[in-house]
C-alpha cells in the first residue's frame, strides 16, 4: 500500500506526482529561455533590489516603493558610521551581494577609482528624470570624483542642533538664528547639552564656530590638519571640563530619547530627531536651528555596485535610481523626516495630485525654502578627510578627558 | 563435581570491553593535557600573536600599511587611550571588590542559610537572567528611571528630598558601577555559592562544638574551604569587567570610556592596530591582576587543586 502524504492543495502527494512537477517547471524553464524576446532582463524582472545604507535614506515602508515602480527593495540599514560602511564594501565586499549603497556623499572619491562602485550611465533609459534634475543637486561633488559620476542625489539637509526655545529665551516659531556659541558656552544650558559621538560631525562644527569667530584659522572645518584637530580637540576638552556638556550620544533613537524626555536642552542632532521628538512633546516643543556660523552640509548618493553591472538586474536598479529623484520619495521624505533633495516640485506636485492636505503641500514647500536658506550660510562636509587619522586621534582625546 | 572443579579453579581475569579499556588508557598526562595545549595554542595563543603582531602596523586612509613600527603604540599615549586602560582597570578592581562584598554574604547564606528548596532554586533562577537578556536592553531601562526626569529624581523632588534633580545618577560613573553591579552579580555569586555548598555541614558543626565563634568558623573554616570558589568568582568576574562596553556607553553618557567603548571605536574606524595594542594591554592587565591574584593566594590556596579531577 502506497502512503500518500499530503500536499498543500489538500491533494495526495506522490513520489511520481513530485517528479512530474520538477520536469515540469524545468521544462518550462528552458521553453522560456529560448523563446524570442525573453531575455535575461526579463527574468530579471522579478528580482529584489539589494541595498545597503544609512537608515535615514530609506522611506518609512518600502511597500510603497513596490506598488509605485513594481519592484521589490531588499534595504539593509546601518548608521552613518564612515569606518562601519568602508569595512562592509572594502572587508566584507558587500558589492557582491549588494547593488545599491546609500551614504554621505564623499565616499565615492575612494570607492570610485577603486572600482567598488560603477560609474553612473546618466543615459540609461530608465534613469527618466536625470535629465530634468538640477546640476546643482547631480554635479555636487560629493557624489563625483576625478569628473566621473558616481552617485544619484538622494537626499540632503544642512546639520545644526535641536533646542528647546524656552531653555534658551528663544522665539518659539522658531526663525530666528541661534549661535553656535549657545550650545557650546551658553550659562542658561551648562550641563544640558548632548554632542554627536561621530568626529566627523562634531569636530568639523566644533572648527567652523571656531573659525567664524576668529579663534583659529583653518580653510575647510572638516578637515583638520594636526594643529588645527589638536586646537578643537583643547577647546572641545576645555568646555568639558567646563561641565557645558550632559552627554556624549551615538545613535538616532538616543537623540529622540534625550530630546522627548527633556534630559537635555541642545543637541546637535540630526533634524528627524526633533521631529520625532515633536511627535511626542507636541508641535514645535523642539526646534531645529537655523544658525549665526553655518551647517554641516551633508548628501546622500545612491552608488551602484561595479559587480551589479554584471548580474542582470541593472534595469531594476536604474529604476530605483530614478524613484530617488522622483515626487513619491521626495514628498514623502520631506513630509516625515524634513529633508530636502532635488526636484522638490515634483514632490509638491505628486502631493497636489493625491489629495495631501494644504499644511502638508505647505511643509514641502518650507523643506526646500529651508535648505535654500541654509545654504546661504557658510557650510561643510567631507565625509573621507584627508587628515582623518589625526581627526580620529584627538577626538579620543577629548572623549578621555 | 564439575561445579566444585569449576569453583576451585583460579579466577581468570575479566576481559573489559574494549571502548572501556581505551577510555582508561586516556590518562590525562598522556593525551588530556597535550590535547588541550594544542587546542588552546590553535585557538587562543595563535590569534593573541597576531593580534600583538598587529599592533606594529599603521592604518592609512582606511587601508592597513604593513611596515612594521611604534607609530600606533605612541598614538596610544599621545591620543589619551592609556587613560580609558587606566580607568577599566580602576573600575574593574573597585567593582570586583563591590561584586565580592555583597556576594560572599549572599552566597553563603543561600548554600547554607536558606533551608527552603523552593526559595533556593528561585533565588537561583533568578541569578540567571543576566545571562539570557541581552544586556542593552537591560541596560537602556535605567536611563528612563535615573534621568533628570527619570523616576528616582521625580521621586525625590516629590518628597522633597531634593530641590533639583541629581545629575550624577545618570552619565557618570556611578551609574556605570550601579549598570554593572547587576551584570556581573551572579558570576561572583555562582561559584562562592557551589564551593560554600560543597562544605560538609559536619566542619562547621564541629567547629562550633569545639568552641569557635562565627567569626572563627568564618574565617578558619569556611573561607579556606571556600577558596577555590572565590579565586574563580574573582576571575569570573574581573575578566569580563576588563572588557565591559556596554553599560559605560549607555549610562556613562560618552563621559566613561573604558577599554572596550575604545577598542569598539578602534574597529568603527578600521584602526584594526589600535584595536590590537588596545586588546594587547587588555591581556597584559589581566595577566598582571591574575599573577598577582596567584602570588596573594598561594601560601593559603594551590591553584591546580582547581584542577584537582584532571590529575586524578
Amino acid at each position: 500500500m502506497e502512503h500518500d502524504k499530503i500536499g498543500a492543495n489538500g491533494l495526495p502527494m506522490s513520489r511520481r506526482g513530485f517528479m512530474e512537477s520538477v520536469l515540469s517547471v524545468t521544462a518550462l524553464g528552458a521553453a522560456a529561455s529560448v523563446l524570442p524576446g525573453l531575455s535575461q532582463q526579463a527574468w530579471a524582472a522579478g528580482l529584489p533590489v539589494k541595498g545597503y545604507g544609512v537608515t535615514t535614506a530609506q522611506p518609512k515602508d518600502w511597500s510603497r516603493v513596490t506598488q509605485s515602480i513594481g519592484i521589490q527593495v531588499d534595504y539593509t540599514p546601518t548608521n552613518a558610521d564612515i569606518g562601519v560602511f568602508m569595512r562592509d564594501v572594502m572587508g566584507n565586499d558587500l558589492t557582491s551581494t549588494h547593488d545599491v549603497f546609500i551614504f554621505d556623499g564623499g565616499t565615492e572619491d575612494l570607492l570610485g577609482p577603486e572600482g567598488y562602485y560603477a560609474e553612473i550611465d546618466e543615459n540609461h533609459p530608465e534613469l527618466k528624470l536625470w535629465a530634468r534634475t538640477p546640476d546643482s543637486w547631480k554635479r555636487s561633488s560629493f557624489l563625483r570624483a576625478d569628473d566621473k559620476q558616481y552617485a544619484v542625489p538622494v537626499i540632503g539637509n544642512g546639520d545644526a542642533f535641536g533646542y528647546f526655545p524656552a531653555a534658551i529665551d528663544a522665539n518659539p516659531n522658531g526663525l530666528d538664528e541661534v549661535p553656535w556659541t549657545t550650545f557650546f558656552e551658553g550659562e542658561n544650558v551648562k550641563g544640558r547639552v548632548a554632542i554627536d559621538r561621530s568626529w566627523l560631525q562634531s569636530m568639523a562644527e566644533t572648527a567652523n564656530y571656531l573659525k567664524h569667530h576668529g579663534r583659529i584659522t583653518v580653510e575647510d572645518p572638516a578637515d583638520l590638519p594636526a594643529e588645527q584637530a589638536r586646537q578643537v580637540a583643547d577647546y572641545l576638552v576645555e568646555r568639558k571640563r567646563a561641565g557645558q556638556f550632559r552627554t556624549i550620544f551615538t545613535a538616532f533613537e538616543e537623540q529622540v530619547q534625550l530630546l522627548s524626555n527633556k534630559e537635555v536642552a541642545m543637541i546637535n542632532c540630526w533634524e528627524p530627531a526633533t521631529k520625532e521628538a515633536n511627535n511626542a512633546l507636541g508641535p514645535n516643543s523642539v526646534i531645529y536651528a537655523f544658525t549665526v556660523e553655518g551647517y554641516y552640509l551633508w548628501g546622500h548618493g545612491a552608488c551602484v555596485a561595479a559587480a551589479a553591472m554584471d548580474r542582470g538586474n541593472v534595469d531594476n536598479i536604474y529604476k530605483l535610481l530614478n524613484y530617488f529623484l522622483d515626487g513619491e520619495y521626495r514628498a514623502f521624505q520631506a513630509k516625515e523626516r524634513g529633508y530636502a533633495g532635488p526636484n522638490m516640485d515634483l514632490g509638491v506636485q505628486y502631493a497636489i495630485d493625491h489629495g495631501w492636505s494644504k499644511e502638508d503641500i505647505d511643509g514641502l514647500k518650507w523643506a526646500e525654502e529651508k535648505v535654500r536658506r541654509k545654504f546661504q550660510k557658510p557650510f561643510f562636509c567631507k565625509v573621507v578627510p584627508e587628515h582623518a587619522d589625526v581627526m580620529e586621534e584627538e577626538w579620543q582625546r577629548f572623549l578621555n578627558a | 563435581m564439575t561445579m566444585q572443579s569449576r569453583s576451585d579453579s583460579p579466577a581468570l581475569p575479566q576481559r573489559r570491553p574494549f571502548a572501556k579499556r581505551l577510555l582508561d588508557g586516556l590518562k590525562p598526562s598522556r593525551l588530556t593535557v597535550p590535547t588541550f595545549l594544542l587546542a588552546w595554542s590553535f585557538l587562543v595563543i595563535a590569534p593573541l600573536v597576531v593580534i600583538v603582531l598587529f599592533s606594529f602596523l599603521q592604518v592609512k586612509a582606511y587601508r592597513v600599511v604593513y611596515t612594521p613600527s611604534l607609530d600606533t603604540w605612541i598614538s596610544l599615549i599621545d591620543s589619551g587611550r592609556w587613560m580609558a586602560a587606566v580607568r577599566t582597570l580602576r573600575i574593574g578592581i573597585t567593582m570586583t571588590i563591590i561584586e565580592f562584598v555583597l556576594a560572599f554574604p549572599f552566597a553563603l547564606w543561600l548554600a547554607k542559610g536558606c533551608r527552603s528548596k523552593t526559595v533556593k532554586a528561585m533565588i537561583i533562577t533568578l541569578l540567571t537572567i543576566p545571562f539570557f537578556l541581552d544586556a542593552a536592553s537591560r541596560i537602556i531601562v535605567w536611563r528612563s528611571i535615573l534621568g533628570q526626569t527619570g523616576a528616582v529624581n521625580t521621586a525625590l523632588m516629590s518628597l522633597g528630598i531634593t530641590d533639583a534633580p541629581i545629575d550624577w545618577l545618570l552619565y557618570s560613573e556611578f551609574a556605570v558601577h550601579f549598570g554593572l553591579l547587576g551584570t556581573h552579580f551572579p558570576t561572583m555569586v555562582f561559584p562562592i555559592f557551589m564551593s560554600i555548598a560543597l562544605i560538609d555541614d559536619d566542619y562547621i558543626q564541629a567547629s562550633q562544638d569545639l568552641g569557635g565563634g562565627p567569626a572563627q568558623t568564618l574565617f578558619n573554616i569556611i573561607i579556606p574551604m571556600a577558596l577555590p570558589g572565590i579565586v574563580a568568582g574573582i576571575v569570573f568576574t574581573l575578566v569580563p569587567l576588563m572588557a565591559a562596553f556596554v553599560e559605560p556607553q549607555l549610562l556613562g553618557g560618552g563621559f566613561v570610556d573604558l577599554l572596550g567603548n575604545s577598542v569598539n571605536s578602534a574597529l568603527q574606524q578600521l584602526k584594526y592596530p589600535t584595536a590590537a595594542a588596545l586588546s594587547t594591554v587588555v591581556v597584559a592587565l589581566l595577566g598582571i591582576c591574575l599573577a598577582v591574584l596567584v602570588l596573594v593566594t598561594r601560601r593559603r590556596y594551590d591553584m591546580a587543586s582547581m584542577f584537582v579531577a584532571i590529575r586524578r
